[in-house]
């Protein structure tokens, strides 16, 4: 599976919105962003800084970035839009008939006037000429002052291209798990049960979203989202579904109340892992079977080569041959020996009504 | 935490547990922290964020065992089918352990690198080592981060093994103390570039790489036979022992002589197990075509006079100091010089006559050139250029070896009305690139005195001119790999400058009609180099002949000679390569 430019752009908007940075601009194309503390810190690799402003207690500078979603229609519509302009022809209005985008006009603007040498950022790859104003002799450019190190710091706008397979992302993705995967959730009741008569019974449900990795020297990945009701001992695989019609809230809402448990957390834990097991021994095995096959070829042709040089009578030589022998064997095993591990990705109670 | 229960659940609800053909492993770090932000009453995680990682995920999610994953990856990096088939085969074929064999400029790095992404992407490989030659080293980090956005660092300080993905140099990384931290550690990842340094089984690096503990291993070279089939059998060896039986099986089964296999059809079924070569003008890689023109200049009467004037002193000075080529380095860098412009003799002279003691009787006769070198007022080669390029009216670059020379055909080319941009060593990173970029935007002209190191990749220029001739051919192939390279979509035209009557179309002759190396398949070179260097480096070779010769006959039939040793290891080569792989 892959992401395109508009799931990507939906996803780091998530992330932005749920750590409270502010955004400056925004386009289908791109979004200016100056990161909240908490976000910064996930995501600038600055351990000294903060460490800094921990300990004197400064107002903390975060820093900005325009992460670009699609940098070669970005691109594109800079340049676009700069030829009007260099030729005194600039007529906004003209301009976003061009680019067919009133928002995205004036993100250029901001590209072109910040950064006309030319943008030095770590994530982008490739449009490696950016646009430049065409009137400055190559002289000038030539004796000009080369920006060497990226631009960072406060007041800086750095730009980086954020797509599917980027680092950013990815880091994104990991600092949107460090802060959500462990959970405690109640069903949002709406506005009418405040009012109603009668307290809704609320049923506590362990969820956990699993990762089962099924490896040998290759590899393949499931997840499974299940929930164990921790009162009645019932397990759903579809958890996943059971959550999406609902709306979530980590506060207890009013005039409810939650069933005490019947099953402590770790016996919910064992239910799901037996009942995850159960549903994995279903599989197809052939992998790992072939992959044993592999490993006991590889084996039998290790055995034969060492059995001929183990003769070897030197005793200082033999023993190290006999090493070399049991790394490679050991080697070998931890190369092709099939296995299952399960993690969870996400996991916590959800409170929900009772049905 | 304790809870009261007021009823158990029925035992029976839990049915035994079934048991798997695999090892199964449950991680249960969730629960502790659970349980822990339960007595504590939080801090609870965000639901939006917590989906948001839960999108992650499933977009990363490796759903088939045999579907190359790290395609998508991937961005700004189109790699060609035969790299992607490498890459396909060694997963799924070679199980990660393979000799990555394809010819120069095919781009063996671009394999090993989808190869690492995807055993990362899977999460089969996490610790990586990566050993390539000192002068590597930085290109590697950098490819890695640019193209594959792969966190690779280069080892630094001792401290630098304890990251994931290190790149380091294989004579560092031997040593102690070095040696014995690799040792303690378990690699999921080997890669070793350059892995002809491991054909001999005795040296340490063979012993030290073979003492790695390593899952997956990738072993690039170009050249896996270079002398004698039992340097094939050791990189085997290195990689999966007993693969084409010991030492005995194979010198009974595969082995004539020392180059010449037999049962090649068995020795290739066995060997494409192991190892991928893929060579040019095979499949969807074509390189487009060398076209060479030689353009032959004569010298104007002061400049002429200029050049007897230099070859005359040289020669003197040879013979006065009794042969003794490392005292006279400087002063056949002056004969090569005035091969290319006043300007660069002018420059060498004046630092010699600084160097020498005030009442030196050679002062006089170098004040007498520096004479000479005031009378030549225009240069013949700098005019002709400034006219080709005019006459192509396209993107140029021109190589020159000297600093004075670039200078002075910057300011010359300025004053004809051309746009050029400089390149030379000593600029640092950032300034090449600027450089680079000037150069595919807007200026015709690149004037370049260094065409080795990396990242200099020109494809969308094919015009090149010689306007001096380096005397060490890898250096001239290096000027050439800069537009002749894959991406590449037109032929490549080489001009080489050269004035009649000079040493420089003496040299000319050598590499082009002797070693037809303009034309020649790229990597081949090096081979036949290596092999002639065996006794003194060709640069050398040609210093000689120059400087002792008497005149013109005896200077030709010893570049001849040369010519000849060299035109013969070539043909040979190809024979022994073509039989064996």
């Amino acid at each position: 599976m892959t992401l395109s430019p508009q799931q990507v752009r939906k996803q780091v908007m998530d992330y932005l919105e749920a750590t409270d940075c502010s955004i400056i601009e925004t386009s289908p194309l791109h979004v200016t962003v100056k990161l909240s503390p908490r976000a910064d810190q996930m995501l600038t690799d600055r351990p000294y800084y903060w460490g800094f402003v921990e300990r004197t207690g400064v107002e903390p500078e975060t820093l900005s970035f325009t992460f670009v979603f699609n940098p070669e229609q970005y691109d594109s519509q800079a340049e676009a839009a700069l030829v009007p302009r260099s030729s005194g022809l600039g007529n906004p209005g003209l301009m976003r008939a061009d680019t067919g985008n009133g928002i995205a006009s004036k993100p250029v603007e901001i590209e072109a006037a910040t950064e006309p040498g030319g943008i030095i950022s770590a994530g982008s790859v490739g449009s490696p000429a950016p646009p430049g104003n065409p009137q400055d002799s190559i002289l000038s450019r030539y004796f000009g002052v080369v920006p060497a190190l990226p631009r960072i710091g406060p007041g800086m706008i750095r730009r980086e291209d954020v797509i599917y397979g980027s680092k950013r992302l990815r880091q994104i993705w990991e600092a949107a798990r460090e802060e959500g995967k462990c959970l405690y959730l109640f069903e949002d009741p709406g506005s009418r049960q405040r009012t109603t008569l009668f307290s809704a019974a609320y049923e506590p449900w362990l969820g956990v979203y699993y990762k089962v990795e099924m490896s040998c020297d290759l590899k393949r990945e499931e997840l499974h989202f299940m929930g164990i009701s921790l009162v009645t001992g019932v397990i759903t695989y579809e958890f996943g579904s059971k959550l999406s019609p609902l709306k979530l809230t980590p506060r207890l809402p009013e005039n409810v109340h939650v069933q005490p448990l019947e099953m402590s957390v770790t016996a919910g834990a064992e239910q799901l892992e037996a009942s995850l097991t159960a549903r994995l021994a279903e599989l197809d095995y052939s992998w790992a079977e072939e992959a044993r096959e592999r490993l006991r070829l590889e084996l039998a042709i290790i055995d034969v080569y060492y059995e001929e040089l183990l003769k070897e009578p030197d005793e200082e030589k033999r023993k190290e041959i006999e090493e070399q022998y049991a790394r490679r064997r050991q080697e070998t095993s931890w190369q092709y020996e099939p296995q299952i591990a399960v993690s969870a990705v996400t996991y916590g109670l959800f409170h929900l009504r009772k049905t | 935490m304790t809870q009261l229960f007021r009823n158990s659940l029925p035992a029976g609800a839990s049915q035994p547990a079934p048991v798997l053909p695999v090892p199964l492993s449950f991680n249960r770090n969730w629960l502790q922290d659970l349980e822990s932000k339960l007595d504590k009453g939080g801090p609870w995680g965000d639901w939006r964020l917590s989906q948001l990682a839960v999108q992650g995920e499933e977009a990363g999610l490796v759903s088939s065992f045999d579907e190359l994953q790290c395609m998508k990856h991937l961005s700004g990096l189109s790699p060609l089918p035969h790299q992607i088939d490498t890459a396909h085969k060694v997963l799924f074929q070679m199980s990660g352990r393979a000799i990555l064999a394809d010819e120069v400029g095919l781009g063996k790095t671009i394999e090993a690198g989808l190869i690492l992404k995807e055993y990362l992407v899977r999460g089969l490989v996490s610790k990586v080592l990566i050993l390539v030659p000192a002068s590597l080293v930085l290109q590697w980090v950098r490819e890695l981060n640019a193209k594959f956005g792969i966190s690779a660092i280069a080892q630094k300080k001792a401290y630098s093994w304890g990251n994931d993905i290190v790149v380091a140099s294989l004579d560092t990384a031997k040593r102690d103390p070095h040696k014995e931290v690799l040792m303690n550690n378990e690699y999921d990842m080997l890669i070793i570039d350059e892995a002809h340094k491991l054909k001999n089984k005795k040296s340490t690096n063979y012993q030290f790489v073979q003492q790695l503990r390593k899952k997956y291993c990738l072993l690039l070279t170009a050249t896996p036979v270079q002398n004698d089939l039992g340097e094939l059998f050791n990189l085997i060896t290195l990689l999966k022992p007993g693969q084409l039986g010991n030492q005995g099986d194979f010198a009974t089964n595969f082995v004539v002589d020392k180059r010449q296999p037999k049962n090649e059809e068995q020795l290739r079924g066995e060997l494409s197990k192991l190892m991928i070569r893929n060579r040019r003008g095979e499949g969807p890689v074509n390189f487009t075509k060398r076209k060479v023109r030689n353009i032959p200049l004569t010298l104007s009467e002061e400049e002429k006079r200029l050049y007897d004037g230099v070859t005359a002193f040289v020669k003197e000075q040879y013979q006065e100091a009794g042969g003794n080529l490392s005292s006279m380095l400087s002063l056949v860098t002056l004969q090569r010089e005035v091969c290319s412009s006043r300007d660069a003799v002018f420059i060498t002279l004046v630092n010699l006559i600084k160097k020498l003691p005030e009442d030196s009787p050679k002062r006089d006769r170098m004040m007498e050139l520096l004479q000479t070198i005031r009378t030549v007022k225009a240069n013949t080669k700098a005019e002709k250029t400034l006219s080709l390029i005019r006459e192509m009216n396209e993107k140029v670059i021109v190589f020159t070896e000297y600093r004075a020379t670039q200078e002075y055909l910057l300011q010359y080319f300025r004053e004809g009305g051309l746009q050029c941009v400089t390149y030379s060593g000593g600029m640092n990173r950032g300034k090449k690139d600027w450089m680079m970029d000037l150069f595919r935007g807007r200026a015709q002209v690149m004037i370049a005195t260094e065409a080795g190191g990396e990242g200099i990749n020109l494809q969308f220029c094919h015009h090149m001119i010689n306007f001096d001739l380096p005397w060490n051919p890898m250096r001239v192939e290096q000027r050439i790999g800069r537009v002749h390279r894959l991406g590449q979509q037109n032929d490549v035209i080489i001009y080489n400058l050269s004035t009649q009557g000079t040493i420089e179309e003496h040299i000319l002759h050598l590499l082009h009609e002797k070693i037809n190396m303009f034309e020649m398949v790229i990597g081949g070179l090096d081979v036949i180099l290596e092999k002639f260097e065996k006794k003194e480096s060709l640069e050398k070779s040609l210093y000689k002949i120059m400087l002792e010769s008497q005149d013109e006959e005896q200077l030709r039939s010893g570049l001849n000679h040369i010519g000849e040793s060299l035109s013969q290891l070539n043909t040979r080569i190809k024979k022994e390569s073509e039989t064996i792989i």
